[in-house]
């Protein structure tokens, strides 16, 4: 039973990952992110059979609030003064990125199968599911030029590797799981100062980086 | 103590925000800056227990690179008195920013755990980003954003593979360093393999290793000298202590030759590119990046060349810290009188500024490895080593890559310190704080040159004897 839901989590991070990666909108792409994050978050309830001890609990409340209700609102903070909030440009076209992302989903299949999980698995879906997540994070990153969906493909790489991480619980210290909860948080707030920076400093054109012959300043 | 060593840093940051005036800040930086030293001094008479469950513990390598630390940060401090006399803006977060960097980078060295050292690292790239963005022009907002973005990525890989580790355990999975390389637990090797990958990739990504060292000169290139020298010297040498840790690990568990292999194909591309690289750029601190690249790659080559080459990277890494810190303090300085670092600029230092022109030139022959200076020694020794283990056309390759590179930095220094002097624009004289802030590695290089002091080779021979069981 367990097992379905866990499944059915990891396609879902999966598919909403996708929907990312076809989304034009900035204000969509936070909000699937949201959603994303929010399945993340429930897969140990899914894993533990919702008894979890308070450690357990602790993480998934934490992991729930600050990657899908603070994070996003942040985001949504750097982006507050953006006259035009779609994407501008992408290196290559929403269709074609895709078509990429479906030969991705398959590359992660394909590695992960030649994988084993030792023993502890409760679902073969977990660890291509994360792969192919981080694959199309990593996608988005490096396809899109507006610096917010850049931010949002290092989030959903993030949570590829969170999908994959909350599958190891117990080797991971609790100390260790909020530092690195903690860090990741604390880039997305630099992150979001930067790009708040950049779109003063860049008002007149959109928030496309220029890529312009570097030099010297005082 | 091993607590308190970061904690220092971490709250003088913290005390930071409070509404001081700007000399006081800079007074109470170089105060922590020393308590942190004395600290250091303390670990060398005798060697702290672990604390925290063992999570944190410290070992003769981490103790070398945290002595190295130490000093940089000292030295920058120093320098940042001289420099403040000039610049007009709140130091606030500058101030908060290095302290918080001091803190993680303290926390890298103790680490006994691998998930704790992501974390360390991972929070090296956040304290270091906004130091970046100091003239806050839209360029140095693009070399903030590149190195932010670059960095986080790399340093996700690095947690996937740390993830991948923990998975190669057979029985029980742990990240504890101590237990994984006492040989408590059992790794299985294909996990392990895909974790060393991952994990030197994302590392290599930080520490600015050939194919991903893009956002090395962007990022130099537009933070202010002693930004640039923190980075370059000691920033980039926490990333090589997590490669010395994947070579702890790798060395037990009969990975070190796919692991030299992998360390081979990162170092020798640094080498091959950084020269290439280097010869159309116009701009001191670029070039002086491009030369981080390369050094960078002699380190990890050092390294994958296993025996001799452990001693020989270790030592170029002490070297390379100090010859770093000069160039980029002397670089720092002459952004500051000249108002830029591009050659088109910047002419005749030396007749304008005596002092700092002959820093420059003492930077040049320091940086690509010439007598007296100690990196001559180890450069040479990492050749040897690199004959010693056969490897001839990595020799050669290291070399030429050397070769290369004193040509290409030669041409841009002569040219900025020779010739009819450009008027200065903004300092009008040489500060004493900062002239001694680069006199104080150029003398250690030298010293360092010519004789090694004994409790430095042991605690050296020491910390290669932890990567190669047996050799040294």
């Amino acid at each position: 039973m367990m097992t379905t839901w866990i499944n059915a989590s990891c396609i879902l991070v999966v598919f909403l990952a996708l929907s990312i990666l076809a989304s034009y909108r900035m204000a969509g792409m936070i909000h699937l992110f949201a959603a994303q994050s929010l399945v993340v978050g429930l897969v140990p309830l899914f894993l533990r059979q919702f008894s979890l001890s308070q450690n357990d609990l602790m993480i998934v409340a934490i992991t729930i609030v600050s990657k899908s209700f603070i994070t996003p609102n942040i985001l949504f903070w750097a982006i507050r003064h953006v006259p035009t909030r779609a994407e501008v440009k992408p290196l290559i076209g929403i269709g074609a990125s895709l078509l990429v992302s479906a030969l991705l989903i398959a590359v992660a299949f394909w590695v992960a199968a030649s994988l084993q999980l030792p023993g502890l698995s409760k679902s073969n879906l977990v660890l291509p599911c994360s792969l192919a997540a981080v694959l199309l994070g990593f996608m988005l990153l490096v396809t899109r030029t507006r610096a917010i969906s850049q931010v949002v493909g290092y989030l959903v790489m993030e949570n590829g590797i969170f999908l994959f991480a909350l599958s190891l619980f117990d080797a991971m210290p609790i100390l260790i799981e909020m530092g690195i909860l903690l860090d990741v948080f604390v880039a997305v707030f630099i992150m979001a100062i930067v790009v708040n920076h950049i779109n003063e400093e860049f008002s007149r054109q959109p928030m496309t980086l220029v890529r312009s012959k570097m030099g010297e300043n005082t | 103590m091993l607590f308190a060593i970061v904690a220092v840093p971490f709250f003088s940051g913290m005390l930071m925000f409070l509404p001081f005036s700007k000399p006081v800040r800079l007074w109470f930086v170089l105060g922590a800056a020393f308590a942190h030293l004395v600290f250091c001094g303390c670990f060398w008479r005798s060697m702290p227990c672990s604390e925290f469950n063992e999570f944190l513990t410290l070992d003769p390598l981490g103790l070398i690179v945290l002595s190295i630390i130490s000093g940089v940060f000292c030295l920058i401090a120093v320098y940042a008195i001289g420099y403040y006399v000039h610049e007009q803006r709140s130091n606030r977060t500058f101030c908060a920013c290095l302290l918080f960097l001091l803190a993680s980078m303290t926390l890298v060295t103790l680490c006994n755990h691998l998930g704790l050292l992501w974390v360390a690292l991972a929070s090296t790239t956040l304290f270091a980003a906004p130091l970046i963005s100091f003239h806050r022009c839209p360029e140095s907002l693009e070399a903030t954003w590149k190195y932010l973005l670059v960095c986080s990525v790399g340093v996700a890989l690095a947690l996937m593979g740390t993830f991948f580790l923990a998975f190669a355990g057979h029985e029980v999975q742990t990240l504890f360093l101590s237990d994984i390389i006492n040989g408590k637990i059992l790794l299985s090797g294909r996990w392990l393999k895909l974790a060393v990958i991952f994990m030197s990739v994302g590392y290599g990504c930080k520490m600015g290793l050939a194919p991903m060292h893009s956002w090395k000169p962007a990022a130099y290139g537009q933070a202010t000298g002693m930004v640039a020298a923190l980075m370059s010297s000691v920033v980039t040498l926490c990333s090589f202590l997590a490669f010395c840790r994947i070579g702890q690990i790798c060395a037990k568990s009969g990975l070190s030759d796919f692991y030299s292999s992998l360390l081979f194909i990162m170092g020798g591309l640094s080498l091959v590119i950084a020269p290439v690289l280097i010869l159309g750029e116009g701009g001191l601190k670029r070039v002086l990046a491009y030369s981080s690249v390369e050094n960078m790659g002699i380190l990890v080559l050092g390294l994958g060349f296993g025996g001799l080459g452990v001693f020989a990277a270790l030592f170029h890494m002490v070297n390379n810290a100090l010859s770093k810190a000069v160039m980029f303090l002397t670089a720092g300085s002459i952004a500051q009188k000249y108002g830029s670092t591009r050659v088109s600029h910047v002419r005749g230092v030396v007749h304008a500024y005596p002092v700092t022109g002959v820093f420059l030139l003492i930077g040049l022959f320091a940086g690509t490895g010439m007598f007296p200076f100690a990196t001559f020694h180890s450069e040479l020794m990492v050749i040897n080593a690199a004959i010693i283990s056969r490897h001839y056309g990595l020799a050669a390759l290291f070399v030429a890559s050397l070769s290369l590179m004193f040509i290409g930095m030669t041409r841009i220094i002569f040219e900025m310190s020779q010739g009819p002097a450009t008027a200065p624009v903004l300092a009008k004289q040489e500060n004493f704080w900062m002239n001694v802030a680069i006199a104080l590695p150029v003398l250690a290089l030298v010293i360092l040159g010519l004789w090694m002091p004994a409790p430095l080779e042991i605690m050296l021979r020491k910390a290669a004897g932890l990567l190669t069981p047996g050799v040294v």
